[in-house]
């Protein structure tokens, strides 16, 4: 009885195997994972035609804290090349994938495991390693994707990993590379002049993820609202910070989505300062659909609000 | 010594090369200590490259009339400086290409469980149900005396690394304090196990001592339970952790939704003398415990998703220490869970709804040993049923009540006569004209001050068959040292 049932189950299963192997033989464009959107969005145009992309996590999510889907598996296990922000960005979810997936080729330190953040200089690379300064990356601050130079690190990385895996095509993605960043310099030149009433702008954000952001634009960054990373403030923190914002001048707070209204808008009240609201992924809100959208959105967002809490600087 | 040369080697192919993707060399070795080093040897170029362009600039304004391309005798304490600059460069370089034997050791944690725990009175099930010793009322003593408790439940260390490009492996090993051995601390391997990396087809074969693949909770460490205490119709139907020590084989499924497969074969499953089998005699092929697992999952939206599972795990023909006959083990599962999680807030407001169903229908007598025979000898069936449904809700990021029902049948009910028909019971009335069973209801509240450090209070009410109340109080404190991080079949 047992056995017949177990017999029907594995028969079940190989009809199932058949099949989807037939679908997965109809597709030929190289078959891209990224586990961010913005990767997902640079990755596109880097593999132009040949490729179809998928990003795990959405724009709105907390990227740190990624749900373990289940079907997250078959993407992974059917992925060509999987790529990631590196810096240990995604290591609450992504290691117990990837060992999951059963995909020995997206292994990190094998081929198809393309980590972005391998040109990029890390900022705030804690030098005393300890669970008592919170949810530390070892490795720095992986927040690198919200500065355009940032950007043209992942583009290269993606485009040389892409040509390392499917050397065939390689013409193509250092043609799509170059008209990426041509399209990204022009951005880039246009941001350094709409940014420069940004300089010298002080600012308090929940998480500590605008870094790179900030160091590229001028501006400067005075605490956060979450205690350590990834610890939820105490209300000693708060009424700490909320002292300095006041001694140092501060009027902007930035809130990432995924994070709650309530203590950034408390926090504002109480210096006379504006709350904004900034992606740090593509699609963080529905505005941002492409990498370079989300650069210019996050500017021209954070210059309205300084402009209306006064606090920006001479051009 | 071998592996520490070839990563040296690897070290200076990466500084030779001035882009950062790897050569072919390098991607095909498995060495994950070396990202890092990789990390740090081009954060070292780049500063050498600043430290060369200051030194440029240093050139420039020391001949500032020079014929370009001329070598100029420059200043020498200019030349003093560049020499020390060039140094520092070399020696930081040098510095970051240094390998240290302990980059090879394993990611080690350490789980620390501590339970107060207080229970307001003892509990049995009534005279002619159940086993365990009686008490003075002629009552059943099979669960634990009233009274207050501190109890260290878990110390447990968890060892995990990659073995070779072919294999990693793991191991758990808990040394929680042993009430029956004056509470010095007892040592156990609990898992250790070597699982592959690398074979085709799907397949991934994992071999050793290592909770089977049967159901969602069975197969979890007590600290990484929901609640305080595992379900009671987990203890009673699987006995515990569901051990084993064994070889599984599983497979992901290449569909485009995920299923997952696989077929274990151990020594037993449960905790040791479950059905009175333990890993201490062999057996024969048949005596073997044979699991079977499937499982899927579906997103129904972005926000919400449905996981599913059956599980059986079969002994054809057991026999318990004592040699007193053979009989079968048969224990089915089936489970559920269903997740709200909004993508946008999940992590600080979401909801988990989950359960399990068993049903043992395994022909053991746990009382008398061997198989069991109602009064005409015919051998009967266990039909014991069980099961539990949990909802927690998350409130945020640190807070998360929940509420758990429990349910559970004896196996070891006094039998009468078979029904011919199905082999089960034909009465499952007991000496008070009850099944014998148990409900607990419980409620709970967790505290995360961190992602690291965990404290829960929990409410348990329980009336073995309406036989005796009992109101039991818990306050768990449990933290996490080291690498802790989640596999997947730990995913919340």
């Amino acid at each position: 009885m047992t056995l017949v049932w177990r017999n029907r189950l594995w028969a079940l299963a190989f009809a199932l195997a058949l099949v989807s192997s037939g679908m997965a033989r109809a597709e030929e464009k190289i078959y891209v994972v990224t586990t961010l959107p913005d990767l997902a969005d640079i990755a596109a145009r880097i593999g132009g035609d040949l490729v179809t992309v998928e990003s795990l996590a959405k724009g709105i999510e907390d990227p740190h804290g990624v749900p373990i889907k289940p079907s997250f598996l078959p993407k992974l296990n059917r992925a060509q090349v999987v790529v990631v922000m590196g810096l240990e960005y995604e290591h609450s979810w992504i290691p117990a994938l990837l060992s999951e997936a059963r995909n020995s080729k997206i292994m990190k330190g094998n081929i198809g495991y393309i980590d972005v953040s391998l040109k990029v200089t890390p900022k705030e690379v804690p030098t005393d390693l300890s669970r008592a300064k919170g949810e530390l990356h070892p490795a720095g601050n992986p927040h690198f994707n919200l500065d355009p130079e940032g950007g043209r690190l992942i583009a290269q990385t993606i485009a040389e990993g892409l040509a390392l895996n499917f050397p065939q095509h390689r013409a193509t993605f250092e043609a799509n590379l170059k008209a990426f960043l041509a399209q990204l310099d022009a951005k880039i030149q246009e941001w350094k002049v709409m940014a420069r009433p940004l300089r010298g702008v002080k600012f308090v954000s929940y998480h500590q993820d605008f870094t790179y952001f900030a160091d590229r634009f001028g501006m400067e960054y005075v605490g956060t609202i979450e205690l350590k990373p990834g610890i939820e403030p105490t209300a000693a923190h708060l009424v700490e910070l909320v002292q300095n914002m006041k001694t140092e001048g501060v009027k902007v707070v930035i809130r990432e989505p995924h994070f709650s209204e309530k203590v950034p808008t408390q926090i504002a009240a109480q210096v006379g300062g504006q709350v904004v609201k900034l992606p740090i992924m593509v699609g963080g809100v529905p505005e941002v659909k492409t990498y370079l959208d989300l650069i210019e959105y996050n500017l021209r967002t954070l210059l309205k609000a300084a402009q209306a809490a006064g606090v920006t600087g001479k051009v | 010594m071998h592996a520490r040369s070839r990563a040296l080697a690897l070290l200076v192919v990466f500084a030779l090369c001035t882009g950062p993707l790897a050569p072919t060399v390098f991607a095909q070795e498995k060495a994950p200590e070396l990202e890092n080093l990789k990390k740090q040897m081009l954060q070292m170029e780049e500063q050498f490259r600043q430290l060369q362009r200051q030194i440029e600039k240093l050139e420039k304004q020391a001949a500032p009339s020079g014929a370009p391309g001329q070598p100029q005798a420059a200043d020498p304490a200019l030349q003093k400086k560049i020499q020390e600059v060039e140094s520092k460069a070399d020696a930081a370089l040098a510095a970051s290409k240094k390998i240290f034997p302990s980059q090879f050791n394993p990611s080690i944690s350490l789980a620390i469980d501590t339970i107060g725990s207080y229970k307001s009175n003892a509990q049995g099930f009534n005279p002619g149900d159940g086993t365990g010793t009686r008490d003075a009322g002629g009552r059943i003593n099979n669960s634990r005396p009233a009274g207050a408790d501190f109890n260290l439940r878990t110390a447990e260390l968890f060892i995990s690394a990659d073995v070779d490009p072919f294999t990693r492996a793991f191991a758990t090993i808990n040394a929680s304090a042993d009430a029956a051995n004056n509470d010095e601390a007892a040592l156990t391997v609990e898992e250790a196990a070597i699982v592959t990396t690398r074979l085709p087809y799907n397949l991934t074969i994992r071999g050793g001592r290592f909770f089977a693949d049967f159901g969602t909770l069975v197969h979890r460490h007590d600290h990484d339970l929901p609640f305080v205490d595992r379900p009671p119709s987990l203890d009673v139907l699987v006995g515990g952790e569901g051990q084993t020590n064994g070889v599984e084989v599983s497979w992901l499924a290449p569909t485009p939704f995920f299923l997952r497969a696989s077929a274990t074969v151990g020594n037993k499953f449960g905790s040791d003398f479950r059905d009175g089998v333990s890993n201490l005699n062999s057996r024969p092929i048949k005596g073997l415990t044979y699991l079977g697992r499937l499982q899927t999952y579906f997103d129904i939206n972005d926000d919400n998703n449905v996981e599913l599972g059956g599980s059986i795990a079969e002994a054809p023909s057991a026999e318990d220490v004592m040699h007193t006959g053979r009989f079968e083990r048969r224990l089915v599962g089936m489970d559920f869970k269903y997740r709200w999680y909004p993508l946008g807030y999940g992590v600080r407001q979401s909801l988990t709804v989950a359960g399990e169903l068993l049903h043992d229908v395994g022909d053991a007598d746990p009382l008398n040993g061997g198989p069991r025979r109602d009064v005409l000898g015919n051998p009967v069936r266990q039909g014991a049923w069980g099961g539990y449904v949990y909802a927690e809700y998350r409130l945020s990021k640190q807070w998360r009540p929940g509420v758990r029902f429990d349910y559970f049948q004896l196996q070891s009910e006094p039998l009468l006569v078979t029904n011919p028909f199905t082999g089960l019971p034909a009465s499952t009335l007991n000496a008070t004209g009850h099944r014998t069973d148990n409900r607990t209801w419980t409620a709970y509240l967790t505290w995360f001050p961190s992602e690291f450090q965990r404290l829960r209070l929990q409410y348990n009410r329980s009336d073995r068959g309406n036989a005796q109340d009992a109101n039991e109080f818990f306050l768990q404190w449990t933290a996490f040292l080291g690498s802790h991080s989640h596999g997947f079949s730990e995913r919340e």
